[in-house]
């Protein structure tokens, strides 16, 4: 999904995939903060949004 | 080409005489020239109207799903792998076919041909690789190999791999240096570039579904597009829902496309919608070295789990 | 993204994911409020059209975690 998003023009750190065991809190929110400041930089998303109205 | 409608016609009408099979799903003539028409044939007169030429370029697969009967079905080299697609998916069984394989050297684009001339196209005919061509006011001889479909040049399974019958000899393999030189241009280019690619790709779409209809991969009973809660595609011209269509369509066939080029056949409106499957086709052939359609026996890449799958996209 | 604020949606497994969630929670550690959490029962029942979906109504980040 990742390769084709991209392919089309989605930029890559909006979407992330990870793995994550229900013991290991710290890695939630060290990917929690990862995950947040990659799609911050990107800033807002306007591609594939549906325009309302 | 001549040879090979004589002996397709001999060897169903032999196999419906027989009653080795109930019907015979081949091509016969179209309505116009420059087109062939998919047929079900359940006679051996009706097996007389069938016919192989570089016009035969749907995907005859499509026409097997869910069918119980014995059926015989003429098919070339995409339309093979489709089939053992079939199998693989439990929409047909091996015992209830028999596969007449075509080796094929490729199909001709209408649309190339057509771009050629002013007026309609009244007369079609091949011999030999060369396409005698006429309209109301011009005629044209053209080398085929100049007007092959897009899939077709780089196509490197001509030959069937699944049949019970050749209806001739196995053609010579294409050997291609590089198949997805297409795919890696649109690669290249920046995220805006790529963008604006795709929206103008999809900016004439009517969203007919010809595309899917004619997809041989395409069998739900109840379609994403068609399905209203939840209701993933709007149904409107919204170039947003248009591109969701395109996304998931695509993203269906992950891993199963066969490149066939049904879909772009099929496509009223000239779009290029293979742009979409092909960096699936070459993403599956690059992460999990898997081509569709090949071996009846093996689980497709995207059904089985590895402990060596690629998971560096997974944090 | 309104208010300078972005929308991620996040889909997390139950067993997996939305267990750490929880656990981050009554651990009391900090993380960034940006996500929106959507539990599903188990990655497999994740689907390319709920990520195409969540970008259609506005998301500006889609985060799959099992």
């Amino acid at each position: 999904m990742g390769n084709l998003l991209e392919h089309i023009g989605i930029e890559k750190d909006r979407l992330h995939f990870s793995w994550i065991s229900s013991a290991e809190a710290t890695k939630f929110v060290k990917v929690a903060k990862e995950v947040t400041e990659s799609v911050k930089a990107l800033g807002p998303n306007n591609r594939l949004v549906k325009k309302l109205g | 080409m001549d040879s090979l409608t004589d002996k397709i016609r001999t060897l169903c009408t032999g196999l419906l005489k027989d009653g080795k099979v109930d019907m015979i799903v081949g091509f016969k003539k179209g309505t116009i020239p420059m087109s062939s028409c998919p047929c079900v044939a359940r006679t051996p007169e009706q097996a007389k109207e069938l016919i192989w030429d570089s016009n035969c370029t749907l995907n005859l697969a499509n026409y097997l799903t869910n069918r119980k009967e014995k059926i015989g079905v003429v098919a070339k080299g995409c339309d093979s792998r489709n089939i053992v697609n079939h199998i693989i998916e439990n929409k047909v069984t091996r015992e209830n076919l028999y596969i007449i394989g075509v080796p094929c050297d490729g199909m001709v684009d209408k649309r190339k041909i057509r771009a050629l001339f002013n007026d309609d196209i009244t007369l079609f005919s091949e011999e030999n690789n060369k396409l005698f061509v006429e309209t109301a006011s011009e005629k044209k001889e053209l080398d085929k190999q100049d007007f092959l479909k897009n899939n077709c040049t780089t196509c490197i399974h001509r030959n069937p791999v699944i049949y019970d019958e050749l209806a001739a000899d196995p053609v010579e393999e294409q050997k291609i240096e590089n198949r997805f030189a297409d795919v890696i241009k649109i690669e290249n280019m920046s995220s805006d570039d790529k963008w604006n690619y795709f929206n103008d790709l999809i900016k004439d779409c009517i969203r007919c579904y010809a595309c899917r209809n004619a997809c041989p991969l395409c069998y739900c009973p109840t379609c994403f597009v068609d399905e209203s809660n939840p209701q993933w595609v709007g149904k409107g011209q919204d170039i947003n829902d248009v591109r969701t269509f395109h996304l998931l369509r695509a993203y269906h066939c992950a891993g199963r496309c066969t490149d066939c080029g049904a879909c772009e056949e099929a496509c009223p409106m000239d779009i290029h919608v293979r742009a979409f499957t092909r960096k699936l086709v070459k993403d599956s052939c690059e992460i999990f070295d898997w081509e569709p359609g090949l071996d009846p026996n093996k689980r497709p890449a995207l059904d089985t789990f590895n402990p060596d799958d690629p998971d560096g996209f997974i944090k | 993204m309104t208010e300078g604020k972005t929308k991620i949606v996040a889909f997390l497994c139950n067993w997996c994911s939305y267990g750490a969630a929880d656990l981050a929670g009554v651990s009391r550690l900090q993380y960034p409020s940006d996500t929106r959490v959507i539990r599903i029962p188990c990655t497999g029942r994740m689907s390319p059209e709920f990520i195409l979906s969540a970008f259609k109504e506005g998301a500006d980040g889609v985060w799959v975690s099992g």
